[in-house]
């Protein structure tokens, strides 16, 4: 099978990282931006697997397996602070929760 | 025997602590008498005490009447249980001899005297039992000083004097004048305090030891210099508490003091804590020849000067101050050329008749409602016979006229310059003599005889019993306190002679040098007489001269200025100095910084409060600015280009 080289992997994982950022900025649905900042996750993801997998060294893989189980607890933590702003708020846009304003 | 001199010394010192502390303990829980009873019975049963010792020291052999004693006696074989820095050990260890006994009789007998007295002259004052709690520790304090065997223990009942002095100066706090003079006694003995711990520190580099055992057992190890180093900064403690020059304007405002405080501390016991450092030292002095040249003659100047002053003062009690700076100029010039005994002798007549004068004094002034201005006195000697004759006693005492105590211990003193060939420092002292004998005479005609009583108060000549027999007992202590030292008999050199065995001489007293005596009694006669003229005889004499010595009168009766010069000199300074500090440096130096530092904290705050909006996206794209600023940086500054191809 031949090898998919680094540099295509990479394009992905940059192609993807771009669309969870700009996700993440120009929405205001905030369970629209947790998706988007799982594709960054994942667009991380994607780079740690091509790295081990390019220099046989599976610190990556490892690092994978961190970054999917920090980001369950991320989405966990998150998704709780919006469903209890939407109770208490009934808002669904995150430019209507600035009031930590300094 | 052994077991009694073992622990006597230990008891005859806490005997006056133990008073203070049942004293203080039992407040006002027990009547006012309690505190009375308390305070005299320790300061009784430690005169008792010293009596007993001193009478079986005085009869052991001469070359063992030192006696060194440590507590707990048990330790002298572990030294690491004491205070141990090699090779420095300081144990709490007093040494008993014939000099430190002197000084124990007359602090606790003398003491005791004036504690009785004090229970009828205190009667109608607040903080009655304060008063004896404070007394007691004096004694306490001042039995430290004295039955001392190192430095160290030695500046601790240095220090503790001072404090009693303060506090007692200071007692009746209400007052602005008492609160002001117990505060400059305070300042101008740790000046001497300082003197004392700057001779430690010598004598602990020349010596390695602070014993008096062993400094004076090592003094000719240690050069001259040296010595008179340590001699000097001695001199300067010794100079503080015996108000000398130039340390001596604190005496005179003590008189703020109550009278029997006046008596017992700046009179009979504590001023004399100098004379009794110097002859203490004497191993030092002895081989110090100018520092012993300097003691001579701050002493002699400091009795010229003070006598000089006492012929202008109005203040009964500031005339006696400075009498009282004056006799002690005299002790310290004996003890200077190194007339231990004699300057031991003049301090023992002048407990007796000093304390005798003040507390006669005390008794005119209980009298006359605290009236103390001798021009508003006269004619009180048909109305308070017996502070008068009292007092005669001690003037005349105390101008050395025969058979009266000052006769023979200023006699002694004189004898001693002249043996020592000083001839210019007895000039001075005889002259000074000549105006103690003078201002003392021109008190006692002014206080009892001259016109009559002006005051406001009315005269009540009622003295209860516990004033008059204590001055009643030193009074005839000052007419016989002095035979102890007769021609061809002389008990105080025979007694002293244990602790001065180390000295180069000890004169031998009692030859009466007869023409020295004649002219000590021409001088005393002399100032006698010019008082007795100028006060009583010729009245338009005296006025005729005070109005041509007005200038110098003025500058006696403020005692040449000294407190001016020391008000522009150090006062000034030092308040400008502060106000300066506190007007300028403080606000704007100070105050400034750290308010420089709260407000640019509080900018910066201001400033970066402006970036939390809030909105969460604005955030996310600070997040990715930053990001793609680090990533930035890193490639073209860390990296040094744009990667090409991977």
């Amino acid at each position: 099978m031949p090898q998919v080289p680094l540099g295509d992997y990479l394009a992905v994982s940059a192609a993807l990282f771009v669309v969870g950022v700009l996700g993440f900025l120009m929405r205001r649905n905030p369970i629209t931006m947790l998706m988007a900042i799982e594709l960054m996750w994942n667009a991380g993801n994607l780079a740690f697997a091509a790295f081990a997998r390019t220099f046989a060294d599976m610190s990556g893989q490892i690092f994978v397996f961190i970054v999917v189980t920090v980001a369950a607890a991320e989405a966990a933590i998150a998704l709780a602070i919006v469903v209890m702003v939407f109770r208490r708020r009934r808002v669904v846009d995150v430019d209507d929760v600035a009031e930590l304003r300094g | 025997m052994d077991g009694f001199l073992a622990t006597a010394p230990f008891t005859i010192l806490f005997l006056p602590l133990f008073g203070t502390i049942v004293i203080a303990l039992a407040g006002p829980r027990v009547h006012r008498s309690g505190a009375a009873i308390v305070g005299n019975l320790a300061v009784l049963g430690a005169f008792v005490l010293t009596a007993i010792l001193a009478w079986a020291v005085w009869h052991m052999p001469v070359d063992q009447q030192v006696l060194t004693v440590k507590y707990p006696p048990a330790w002298a074989a572990h030294p690491a249980y004491w205070a141990h820095i090699p090779p420095l050990t300081i144990s709490f260890e007093l040494r008993i001899d014939p000099l430190a006994l002197v000084w124990m009789l007359i602090v606790t007998g003398v003491g005791f005297l004036i504690h009785l007295y004090s229970v009828g002259y205190m009667a109608q004052s607040h903080g009655y039992r304060t008063f004896f709690a404070y007394m007691n520790l004096f004694v306490f304090a001042m039995l430290m000083l004295v039955m001392a065997g190192n430095f160290l223990w030695l500046l601790v009942g240095w220090g503790g004097v001072g404090l009693a002095s303060y506090l007692l100066i200071g007692f009746d706090s209400q007052r602005v004048a008492a609160v002001v003079a117990a505060r400059k006694a305070l300042i101008m003995n740790v000046i001497g305090d300082v003197g004392i711990m700057i001779a430690i520190f010598l004598m602990y580099a020349h010596f390695g030891s602070l014993s008096y055992k062993e400094v004076f057992g090592n003094v000719t190890s240690a050069s001259t210099s040296a010595l008179d180093w340590i001699g000097i900064w001695l001199l300067v403690g010794a100079v503080a508490k015996s108000a000398q020059l130039p340390l001596h304007t604190w005496l005179p405002d003590a008189m703020e003091g109550p009278t029997p405080v006046s008596a017992l501390i700046h009179a009979a016991t504590m001023v004399t804590a100098g004379v009794y450092l110097i002859a203490r030292a004497h191993p030092i002095y002895d081989h110090a020849p100018a520092a012993a040249m300097t003691v001579a003659i701050v002493g002699c100047a400091s009795a010229v000067f003070a006598a000089t002053i006492g012929m202008a003062q109005y203040d009964i009690k500031r005339v006696l101050a400075y009498s009282t700076m004056s006799q002690i100029g005299y002790m310290v010039l004996a003890v200077g050329v190194g007339a231990y005994a004699a300057g031991t002798f003049h301090f023992v007549a002048h407990a007796f008749f000093k304390a005798l004068l003040f507390m006669a004094a005390g008794i005119i002034i209980h009298n006359l409602g605290g009236e103390q201005d001798i021009r508003k006195m006269g004619g009180l000697a048909r109305r308070m016979p017996f502070a008068f004759w009292t007092f005669l006693i001690g003037t005349l005492a105390i101008s050395g006229i025969v058979p009266f105590a000052g006769f023979f211990s200023k006699d002694d003193i004189l004898d001693e310059l002249t043996l020592l060939h000083h001839p210019l420092l007895f000039g001075f002292a005889a002259f000074a003599a000549l105006m103690t004998a003078f201002y003392m005479f021109r008190l006692l005609f002014l206080v009892f005889f001259t016109g009559n009583y002006r005051g406001d108060h009315d005269v009540h000549a009622d003295s209860s019993a516990t004033m008059t027999v204590p001055v009643f007992i030193l009074a005839v202590l000052s007419t016989i306190g002095g035979w102890f030292v007769l021609p061809g008999h002389d008990e105080i050199s025979k007694a002293l002679q244990g602790a001065f065995i180390d000295a180069g001489r000890l004169p031998a007293m009692g030859e009466f040098n007869w023409p020295i005596t004649a002219v000590a009694t021409g001088a005393a006669l002399a100032g006698i007489a010019l008082a007795y003229w100028l006060y009583e005889r010729a009245p338009a004499v005296r006025e005729r001269l005070s109005g041509v010595l007005a200038p110098v009168r003025r500058l006696l009766f403020n005692a040449y200025y000294v407190d001016t010069i020391y008000h522009w000199l150090f006062e000034v300074p030092a308040l400008t100095l502060a106000s300066d500090v506190a007007t300028y440096v403080d606000p704007d130096g100070v105050g400034g910084v750290t308010a420089g530092i709260a407000r640019a904290t509080r900018g910066v705050g201001d400033a970066m409060s402006g970036w939390e909006t809030g909105y969460l996206r604005r955030y996310g794209l600070t997040m990715v600015i930053g990001l793609v600023l680090v990533l930035a940086y890193y490639l073209l500054v860390v990296r040094g280009g744009m990667p090409v191809g991977i």
